[in-house]
């Protein structure tokens, strides 16, 4: 059947609804929406779109569902599995410009925003209330709330406060066709007879609509934060002691491990934080709550650190100096920058209690592929971040790249863990689905899928593995499928 | 029936329609059905595996909530929506979902399952979610059983995050006070940085009002609170929800916000027995028949009605699961 409306005149369409400053065609002005976070899969797309409101989400879903054209929704892009990578016939609906907080309520501890809010200037705009949101990706100086619900995303703070989808309470959602949807109520996620259908939208990676307004739950700062990093001579020792705090009952707000190599790349870096570079590894614990709570539990884990031999603790509750310490983990991503041209940052995840021996195997795997890797990861969740460091330019360094990322993530379902604990599938790993789920898990997830956006013109090609991916979408895969099926075939030989 | 092979070839078997049984103890949140078989999950109550270190656990769905609650109890962890939930299994807890996800210190049915092993109602066997703490890994098909009723699919067995015991709690109910002074009490509660991991707001037949919940955490907090906030210390509390008289009354559930609390109670017949539980949602009780208003019980979505609808037709489009 012909589509019901042009495709050949959308970006004229688009311009009569937004003005022309605010849709984006030439090759040169779409360079920047090439790529997220993962930038080892690069498409050009067809436009972007810039929407102030859920009503101009709306009229431009409409034209697009009408045109029987694809789309991606999109946030800050800091996505880093390639999640929000359009295909050169797709648009863009770029929501960086709705990016209004809509409303807070101190006395419900709620806040509605526009998906364009950056993360962190969530927690700023509220802070005056003494309030802020827990969630806190990496990237959160500049990722936005509507991108971290699409993609479920986590942080360092998780362990204690959970993920977005923990915080999320409401949500109105453009879906594919144009329509709108209200989903769950600040008062609670669903109706009290209903199903949990906001759940199963946050983390569906833009496939299954746009959210245009989200409700989030806020929570209050807490009396005293104290930071603590220990370095030890063994990365088994910073592992064992992650193992001690959690069973000592112990809640930090978050748990963190950076290895050797980071702590080096780090620390000949501007992200320079004062790490001890002879360190195998450094651990950092934060700790929140009541003053008298917080100094009874940095009391236990010095314990803890003496028993696992620590070389050094330092301790800060100076809002400065536990930034100093923060510096080196939050900039740990961009010093990498230092050691290649490339970064390729796996997700995997194994049980709290398989770390030390995941890590152990994860340096094999690296050896044996000849890889330079670096380990930073939430240890208190077992959510590792091996990150390999090449030259993009080089195709046997970037074949020994995918060949050791696909091992290291075969090793963490081994384990019993997960091939993402919060960067999501995106397109990066299509081809690593089926080492969790098989095909019935997956028809009942394409099941699902259809019930929001049957034709797959909705961020198509994402998080499910199928045949009619378009080609310039599945390019990351295909060129892992092939890396692979060349090694798989002198592995039969 | 012991393993997902044998409900699955009970379900592919089995001609009509079906209803989830666990002990039963929520069927009464369900319309009746006659004609239905019942899967009877009362064999199905094994603890899989429970893994202190990782603080996780797989049960089958059968698995009662005591003895969840106990073989944790062994390991000093818990299950927080178990604070106050004594009666029923593990799989009528999570498809019920007494409470929703803004359950206070954020630790409803939603955050605390990780993932299943489920099976649609023509017997295919399939997974959702992982084993461990975190995971983004595919649709989270998997949350989609809170508050299903068991009408979407069976979810044979459930992952499960655990939480550390708390080193120290202490319940407390305030009785005796009038609404302005309850809503004063519930109120600071709430605003405090640590609020408690249980709150409820009840008004009892007689017309006053009681606060009650429980605190958490190390002693020393927990004591100040307690004296801060002039609280009542009492027995672990078992029972939350109110009871109807089946005679003339029936209970009806909504949601609030905290702020709009007043609104509701006002909406409300006066000394109607009321229940706020803590997550948003409340109960309260009704002469059979009473008209609601928005207020009480604000119209659904049409948006989320057809994708509700929807998803059941794409998860058991005979309308097997009643």
């Amino acid at each position: 059947m012909a589509p019901a409306a042009s495709a050949d005149n959308l970006e004229r369409d688009f311009e009569r609804l937004l003005g022309k400053d605010r849709v984006l065609s030439s090759p040169d002005a779409l360079l920047a929406w090439e790529c997220d976070g993962f930038t080892v899969h690069k498409s050009r797309p067809r436009a972007v779109v810039l929407p102030e409101s859920t009503d101009e989400v709306q009229a431009i879903v409409r034209l697009l569902h009408a045109a029987e054209v694809p789309f991606v929704p999109r946030g800050a892009g800091t996505c880093l599995s390639g999640g929000p990578t359009a295909g050169a016939d797709a648009v863009v609906v770029d929501c960086a410009r709705m990016r209004k907080v809509l409303r807070i309520s101190t006395e419900d501890q709620l806040a509605v925003v526009q998906p364009g809010v950056v993360n962190l200037n969530l927690t700023t705009h509220v802070t005056p209330h003494d309030l802020h949101y827990a969630p806190d990706p990496s990237s959160q100086s500049v990722c936005t709330i509507g991108g971290n619900l699409a993609e479920n995303s986590g942080g360092p703070h998780c362990f204690k406060y959970g993920m977005t989808t923990d915080h999320v309470l409401a949500a109105t959602v453009v879906l594919p066709d144009g329509e709108i949807a209200h989903l769950g109520d600040p008062a609670g996620p669903r109706s009290p007879h209903g199903l949990d259908v906001l759940g199963l939208f946050c983390g569906s990676e833009g496939t299954f609509g746009i959210a245009t307004e989200i409700t989030v739950r806020l929570c209050r700062n807490q009396e005293e934060v104290r930071t603590l990093l220990a370095s030890f001579d063994s990365m088994s020792a910073a592992c064992r002691s992650v193992g001690d705090i959690v069973a000592a009952g112990l809640i930090p707000a978050a748990l963190e491990i950076l290895d050797q190599a980071t702590i080096q790349a780090v620390e000949a870096s501007v992200y320079r934080a004062g790490y001890p570079e002879n360190a195998a590894a450094v651990l950092l614990v934060e700790l929140d709550g009541p003053h008298e709570v917080v100094t009874e539990d940095a009391l236990e884990i010095r314990e803890i650190f003496k028993v696992r031999a620590a070389l050094e603790v330092e301790e800060a509750t100076d809002p400065n100096e536990r930034q100093r310490l923060w510096k080196g983990r939050k900039g740990a991503f961009g010093a990498m920058g230092r050691i290649d041209t490339d970064l390729y940052v796996l997700d995997g995840v194994v049980p709290r209690t398989r770390l030390e021996d995941a890590l152990e195997k994860i340096t094999e795997i690296g050896k044996r592929h000849g890889v330079r890797l670096t380990n930073v990861f939430h240890a208190g969740d077992g959510n590792l971040h091996p990150n390999i460091s090449f030259d993009g330019r080089d195709p046997d360094a970037t074949a020994r790249t995918v060949k050791a990322g696909h091992e290291i993530l075969q090793l963490c379902m081994d384990l019993g863990g997960s091939i993402t604990g919060e960067h999501g599938i995106g397109t990066e790993k299509l081809d690593h689905v089926a080492m969790m789920f098989n095909a019935a898990d997956l028809d009942v997830m394409a099941r699902v899928r259809a019930v929001f956006n049957p034709d797959d013109r909705c961020n198509p090609g994402k998080v499910l593995p199928e045949r009619n991916a378009c080609a310039e979408v599945a390019k990351w895969p295909q060129m892992i499928a092939k890396v692979l099926d060349e090694d798989l075939g002198a592995d039969k030989s | 029936m012991k393993s997902i092979d044998d409900i699955g070839e009970w379900l592919r078997s089995r001609p009509g329609r079906v209803r989830l049984v666990g002990s039963g103890s929520r069927q009464t949140q369900l319309p009746k059905i006659d004609d239905a078989s019942l899967l009877d999950f009362s064999d199905c109550n094994q603890i899989v595996r429970l893994d202190p270190g990782d603080q996780t656990c797989t049960v089958e769905s059968g698995v009662t909530c005591a003895e969840l609650d106990a073989a944790l109890r062994e390991h000093d962890l818990e299950l927080p929506c178990l604070a106050d939930q004594a009666s029923g299994t593990i799989g009528g807890l999570f498809a019920s979902d007494p409470f929703g996800p803004a359950a206070a210190g954020c630790a409803g049915p939603r955050n605390l399952l990780l993932g299943i092993d489920g099976l649609l109602a023509d017997g295919t066997a399939f997974r959702s979610g992982a084993p461990v703490v975190k995971s983004v890994a595919g649709f989270d098909v998997h949350k989609l059983l809170v508050g299903s009723h068991g009408r979407l699919y069976v979810a044979a067995r459930l992952h499960l995050r655990l939480k550390p015991r708390p080193r120290f709690e202490q319940w407390f109910a305030n009785r005796g006070l009038d609404q302005d002074q309850a809503l004063t009490l519930l109120h600071g509660l709430r605003a405090e940085r640590q609020a408690p991991t249980v709150l409820q707001l009840r008004r009892e037949r007689d017309g006053s009002f009681v606060v009650r919940g429980r605190l958490a955490g190390r002693e020393v907090h927990v004591r100040a609170q307690q004296r801060q906030h002039g609280l009542q210390p009492c027995e672990a509390l078992q029972e939350f929800h109110v009871a109807a008289e089946p005679s003339g009354e029936e209970v009806i559930v909504g949601q609030s916000l905290p702020s709009a609390l007043g609104d509701v109670l006002e909406a409300l017949p006066q000394n109607a027995p009321f229940a706020w539980l803590g997550g948003g949602r409340f109960e309260a009780v009704l002469p059979k028949g009473t008209a609601c208003d928005t207020v009480l019980q604000p119209p659904l979505d049409p948006g989320e009605q057809r994708l509700a609808a929807g998803l059941k037709q794409a998860l058991d489009p005979d309308g097997t699961l009643v």
